[in-house]
């Protein structure tokens, strides 16, 4: 008889949300099939029908509680979409503050928090030290860095929506809240510890990409399909076109978010509550493609910041356009990061920033649909209603920006679990000594 | 400071993780807070699997966090495991409390909810519910307090860094919990003048005086009628309250029917037309709450007779 087996991991770990895995192995270790269960979910599109649609912004942001501000704002530009209402620019100006200070406070803790401890302390080190905690005991300066961008991003969050997680103030028109003069003043004088704490995570990342520069080159390599928003060739999480990328680095398309049913598909797989979107004109499993920050790299031409642009050109140089290392999301990430923390500067220095002038006294609801997109994190976030003459919602079609990476997370799985189980390939890499032994 | 550290363990049912990313906000105490924790159990921070919590001996675990509600079957284990092994079991954020936002699918039957989800939306079509190593689905969202008893209430959503700080702190050191008793209109430095509403007012119309209660000025306002453990957040930056801490003690039972009474007080508005002016009573003053409402629980009783009946 051909032996058989499963290996089940449950749940995958330093993840924020459900997941398991599943993977089937044949005789002679031969990778049959890998699964990334995703198991659960809340339904969210049926339940916001009948709501008014100025609260979608409010309800919408509980999707994800490290992510809630770009759901705000895919949002709220949904609703203003639809009733065909254009916010004043100051207003403009501090959602963007809003979606950057996020950007910087998730890019912190995804890259300290969720990744960091395998390369810290080594993919086999035990789980009892190779976390978070462990990195506070043996790395203290490093976990203090890591804290304080965290907290620079999560409190300026707060201030201009009133909370962090799950903020409270875009509304249809424009913000409830402007940013008061002191409290622009008290960011403002924070920012060059701020730039400081972005500069030393840069070198510890460079540090990281140089010591496991085997495992990024050679683990999971995996070309896809590429969407993203870009302006004008720019990185911009805020507005843009969406692009796509086919897997040989060529744009195959840029559209108007409105037009997004003609270029994504939804696949509903069998085994994960999670659905997967592709790119329709290429079909499932072809049009896999992945989002995210490597893909928003891959995408733009240029980042809108010189250091940041900067840095985009040294990771180019170093794994090129497009770069299909899933490892190379985490170096990705840096250069966002340096993306937001440079905005940040630049917005807070903007005197507009603190304008009274930030809604509309005159929104009025009308019979419609809207799409809003922005760039969460993990990747585009496109929200979708429609609503009746009362501005009630009728319909509603929200894709997350993780469901945009399931279908590339299987895929890159199976090349990560073929070169383990069928090529022994962990023994043929080159690990570095971990940067603290336990 | 504690010589030796607390056993704890923190699970996730279907939920955001909003409460435990308030819980990493409490930022550079997490300095002082972490190495205070033996953290046996924390998906998202620690490489431990469910099989290693399984594992631990009954009650060996100090202090829980249950953070969401049960939608699955896996989450209802997860949460009988957790009550199992710790000591204490927190209720960790309104999710658990009541239900929370994804409790208001329960306004739906399920088969509509796999309709839009799976089945026929702008971008999927004629998809099926999975089924293959995906936990079943419950039919309707129970509170959790039907699946596990909890030992310590901490509503909001999420808490607040500052509340779950203090509640940390506590079970700690071994001290009891005692949270102030206030609505969010204590805490909310707007100005009161007792002025009747005239007409209900959708947010986005026109511009809010920014001295005076927004409830006065037309704005719905579910402060009066919610625990203020938010210590005003959203009332002070401009935005409404939405009855996101559920509501104060001693209403510990039904937060909609507590508002909607207290709107009548503030409107003296004839009812047909209050009704026509408040476009969505359900969604509005029962968003957190409504699995543990009276009305809600009415729902889920219909919803298990159908199952039944079926």
């Amino acid at each position: 008889m051909p032996e058989e087996k499963t290996i089940h991991i449950d749940p995958v770990t330093r993840l924020e949300g459900h997941g398991a895995l599943t993977i089937k192995l044949g005789p002679g270790n031969k990778v049959k099939d890998v699964q990334f269960n995703i198991g659960s979910t809340r339904f969210f599109e049926q339940f916001l029908v009948g709501r008014p649609m100025e609260e979608v912004p409010r309800i919408a942001p509980r999707i994800c509680g490290i992510c809630p501000e770009p759901h705000h704002l895919a949002s709220v530009k949904a609703v203003e979409a639809a009733w065909d209402v254009k916010p004043p620019p100051a207003a403009i100006k501090l959602r963007r503050l809003l979606i950057e200070a996020k950007q910087l406070s998730s890019h912190a803790i995804h890259f300290y928090a969720l990744a960091a401890p395998d390369f810290v302390f080594g993919p086999f080190a035990d789980p009892s030290v190779r976390n978070v905690a462990g990195v506070l005991k043996h790395l203290p300066d490093v976990a203090v860095q890591a804290i304080k961008l965290m907290e620079f991003g999560q409190e300026l969050c707060r201030d201009i929506a009133a909370k962090a997680i799950h903020p409270a103030t875009a509304i249809p028109g424009g913000m409830l809240n402007s940013l008061k003069e002191e409290e622009r003043d008290k960011w403002l004088k924070a920012v060059p510890a701020m730039l400081e704490n972005v500069q030393k995570t840069v070198d510890l990342a460079k540090k990281v990409v140089n010591l496991y520069f085997d495992v990024i080159t050679k683990v999971a390599v995996t070309p896809t399909y590429y969407v993203g928003l870009s302006n004008k060739g720019v990185l911009d999480i805020y507005d843009g076109t969406i692009h796509v990328m086919d897997p040989s680095g060529k744009m195959v398309a840029d559209f108007e978010p409105k037009d997004y049913t003609k270029y994504w598909g939804e696949y509903v797989s069998d085994h994960s509550y999670a659905t997967h979107i592709y790119y329709k004109l290429a079909g499932y499993p072809a049009g896999i493609w992945r989002a995210n920050t490597l893909a928003r790299c891959n995408i733009a031409d240029r980042m809108a910041t010189p250091l940041a642009d900067a840095a985009l050109k040294e990771m180019r140089a170093l794994i090129g356009r497009p770069s299909h290392h899933t490892f190379g999301y985490h170096y990705a990430r840096i250069v966002e990061m340096v993306q937001a923390a440079e905005s940040i500067k630049k917005l807070l220095e903007d005197p507009d920033i603190v304008s009274t002038d930030v809604k509309l006294s005159d929104v009025q609801p009308k019979a419609g649909e809207g799409v809003g997109v922005v760039e969460a994190p993990r990747g585009t976030c496109l929200h979708n209603y429609e609503c009746d003459d009362q501005g009630i919602v009728t319909k509603a079609n929200i894709i997350v920006a993780t469901n945009h990476n399931i279908g590339g997370i299987e895929k890159s799985l199976t090349d990560a679990a073929k070169m383990i189980f069928e090529q022994d390939g962990l023994k043929k890499l080159k690990l570095p000594e971990p940067l603290v032994k336990t | 400071m504690l010589a030796k550290s607390v056993p704890v363990a923190m699970a996730q049912g279907s939920s955001c993780w909003g409460c435990f990313q308030s819980l990493v906000d409490i930022h550079l105490k997490l300095a002082d807070v972490l190495p205070l924790l033996d953290i046996k159990y924390w998906q998202a921070v620690v490489d431990y699997k469910l099989k290693d919590l399984e594992g631990y001996p009954d009650k060996s675990i100090a202090v829980g966090f249950y953070e969401g509600m049960a939608r699955t079957e896996e989450d209802i284990h997860l949460l009988k495991v957790m009550r199992q092994k710790c000591q204490t079991l927190i209720a960790f954020g309104s999710c658990y409390c009541f239900g929370g936002i994804p409790g208001m699918a329960n306004f739906s039957d399920i088969e509509q909810c796999y309709d839009v989800k799976f089945r026929h939306n702008k971008t999927v079509n004629g998809g099926s519910v999975p089924s293959v190593n995906v936990p079943a689905i419950t039919d309707v969202v129970k509170p959790n307090t039907d699946y596990a008893a909890f030992d310590v209430y901490l509503p909001g959503c999420p808490p607040t860094s500052k509340l779950i700080l203090t509640a940390v702190t506590a079970l700690l050191e071994g001290k009891p919990l005692e949270l102030p008793p206030y609505t969010v209109c204590h805490y909310c430095k707007r100005e009161k003048k007792e002025t009747p509403i005239s007409e209900i007012l959708r947010p986005y119309v026109g511009k809010a005086d920014v001295q005076r209660c927004l409830l006065e000025q037309g704005y719905i306002c579910m402060g009066p009628s919610t625990w203020g453990l938010c210590e005003g957040q959203c009332v002070n930056k401009g935005a409404t309250c939405r009855g996101c801490f559920g509501p104060s003690p001693p209403i510990m039972k039904d937060h909609g029917a507590a508002t909607i009474s207290m709107l009548g007080t503030y409107a003296p508005i004839d009812p047909d037309k209050l009704i026509a002016q408040v476009k969505d009573p359900l969604g509005t003053f029962y968003r957190f709450d409504y699995p543990t409402s009276h009305l809600g629980r009415i729902r889920i009783k219909h919803e298990e007779a159908e199952r039944r009946r079926k």
